[in-house]
């Protein structure tokens, strides 16, 4: 009995014994499981923070800069510590993103392309009128009439060509006009001034003698007329612009100064932005919008590309002081150093080339004393004067004078007014001898020259 | 940007990047009517250009220390006769330059009188 009492007693602790370990088992095992499907659980996490804060972004920035989304795609390195339906359910999700996106860059770049097109065509047809329109001012240049017309047409041409130019630029593509050679900046400044509205208010000042390189003129003149054409803009119509450019350490600053209403803090950082705009981000369409914005745009889009930098201040006449500085590696001497007039690049050939300038140009420092002080006395002096000594030559014969005329002026003008009275008289009388010491010399001097 | 206006070569190097109306403030007509002609003969006065003067004032200055006709220094300095008739009025009313009405063709003397007299002259 006792003994059956204690085999059982031991068969229940032998069996609760063995089902303990079982449970131990068993909650080993569901610990086991559970830390790995919390591990799981945070790799899932973490790969879909990853997805977000890295794989996304990166993958974006690849398709911005023209990865074809296929592309992208496959360059995303695998992540193993997840599951492959994890995964593949990832590589979805960032599929459909991307190929949204590329569609969406596509509409995008076409449509700038479109815009680029445009305005290439308008542009194009625009420097075509120029050309012709200034033909037609040489051709048309003695009839005031006409040429005034002209002149107002070709005001509006270009205005014409420089929308068309800004459209170009924010659509990122180059200037649409190259210069070959170095003009000097006084010529890009008034080219500048050619493409605004109210170019008859700007006050162009002191410039500073530098010629600015080929491909750089085009940016400056359309930057400087954005700039300029905001000042003359935001001023009242009777207040000047006054437009100048110095020399400074760091290049040459190109300042617009207006007497408008000045900006206020809030303005000027919005201008700041829009002139720090990135220009890589491609067209923004609401920079076609109003006047200050457009303009803005295209000064920050030009600076970006040719390393201007533009600063706003205020101005002590009360509106704003615009400084726009031109790198060195913009800069050269100008082609035509000198003075005022080898400002102008057009404007001395007429001085060097052979031509009839070119003859006369010669002869002046010889001839030029000579005429001012006569130009002074005024002529008729220098009519008294040879005819004092011509008639006593050219009587006795009158082939000479030519060669005789010249020197003797000078020679001995004095003495001889009253010689050449008695001679006159002389030869009144018929008696051609000779009798006085002038008579003699002026005998002497028609023998010489008969030798 | 592949546009196919892109690499066209483009013959803008000729002359300057501005345009006639800057060069006249816009001024098409003289603004006192002038005596101005395209025979006019032009010759400088001062030969001084004023610090500031455009450089087409400067340059007339420049090359009318010669007399020149109107049509001359439209030629020389490439630009229509009216663009310089106005930047002549603005040098005739500074004084930098004066006009001089070219001799007309009919207050010459009669050529045979001037032989009548060469002859005389030689007679005597």
């Amino acid at each position: 009995m006792g003994a059956i009492a204690t085999a059982a007693v031991a068969i229940a602790a032998g069996e609760a014994a063995r089902r303990g370990h079982a449970i131990d088992e068993l909650r080993r095992q569901s610990a086991e499981r559970e830390a790995a499907l919390h591990r799981q659980l945070a790799e899932q996490e973490s790969a879909t923070v990853r997805m977000a804060e890295e794989t996304l972004p990166k993958a974006m920035g690849r398709l911005q800069q023209g990865t074809p989304a296929e592309e992208v795609l496959r360059g995303i390195d695998h992540d193993s510590h997840v599951g492959p339906r994890f995964e593949a359910a990832n590589l979805d999700v960032l599929r459909y993103v991307l190929r949204a996106v590329e569609a969406q860059e596509d509409l995008r770049d076409s449509a700038q392309r479109a815009f680029v097109n445009i305005a290439r065509r308008v542009q194009a047809i625009v420097h075509q009128q120029a050309q012709e329109l200034r033909e037609m001012e040489d051709r048309h240049g003695h009839d005031a009439q006409v040429f005034g017309d002209l002149l107002h047409l070709d005001h509006r041409t270009a205005l014409i060509g420089r929308l068309a130019d800004s459209i170009a630029v924010l659509g990122g593509a180059r200037p649409g006009r190259q210069w070959q050679k170095t003009i000097p900046l006084f010529n890009v400044l008034r080219g500048a001034m050619s493409r605004i509205t109210d170019y008859q208010r700007v006050d162009l000042h002191s410039v500073a003698e530098v010629g600015i390189i080929g491909r750089g003129v085009e940016p400056l003149i359309h930057a400087v007329s954005e700039l300029l054409d905001n000042a003359t803009r935001y001023s009242p119509p009777q207040t000047r612009v006054h437009l100048t450019a110095t020399e400074v350490q760091s290049g040459v600053a190109v300042e617009i100064e207006d007497a408008g209403f000045g900006l206020t803090d809030e303005a000027r950082v919005r201008a700041e932005r829009a002139l720090a705009q990135n220009a890589t981000s491609g067209l923004d369409l609401d920079d076609l919008g109003e006047a200050p914005r457009l303009g803005l745009a295209v000064v920050g889009r030009l600076s970006h590309t040719n390393n201007f930098k533009v600063a706003l201040r205020a101005s002590a006449y009360g509106g704003v002081r615009v400084v726009l500085i031109v790198p060195p590696n913009l800069l050269t001497t100008t082609p035509a150093p000198g003075g005022a007039l080898a400002k102008a690049a057009s404007l001395p050939p007429p001085r060097h080339p052979a031509g009839p300038w070119g003859r006369r140009t010669a002869p002046p420092p010889v001839e030029e004393p000579m005429p001012a002080p006569r130009g002074v006395n005024g002529l008729p002096q220098r009519r008294r004067r040879t005819r004092a000594v011509a008639p006593p030559v050219r009587r006795p014969k009158p082939a000479v004078p030519t060669s005789d005329s010249a020197s003797p002026v000078s020679a001995a003008p004095p003495p001889q007014a009253g010689l050449w009275l008695a001679a006159f008289q002389e030869g009144i009388s018929g008696e051609p001898r000779a009798e006085s010491p002038a008579h003699r010399r002026h005998g002497l001097s028609a023998e010489e020259s008969e030798q | 940007m592949s546009d196919p206006t892109h690499d066209r070569p483009r013959t803008w190097e000729e002359g300057g990047p501005e345009r006639l109306y800057v060069i006249t403030s816009g001024r098409s007509v003289a603004a006192e009517d002038g005596p101005l002609d395209v025979v006019t003969l032009i010759v400088t006065k001062k030969d001084v250009p004023g610090s500031g003067m455009q450089p087409e004032h400067a340059a007339i200055i420049h090359i009318c220390d010669y007399p020149l006709s109107v049509a001359e220094i439209s030629a020389y300095l490439h630009l229509p006769v009216s663009a310089v008739t106005v930047l002549l009025a603005d040098l005739l009313e500074s004084g930098h330059v004066e006009a001089r009405a070219p001799i007309p063709a009919a207050s010459l003397p009669d050529v045979e009188l001037l032989e009548a007299v060469m002859h005389g002259l030689q007679n005597l």
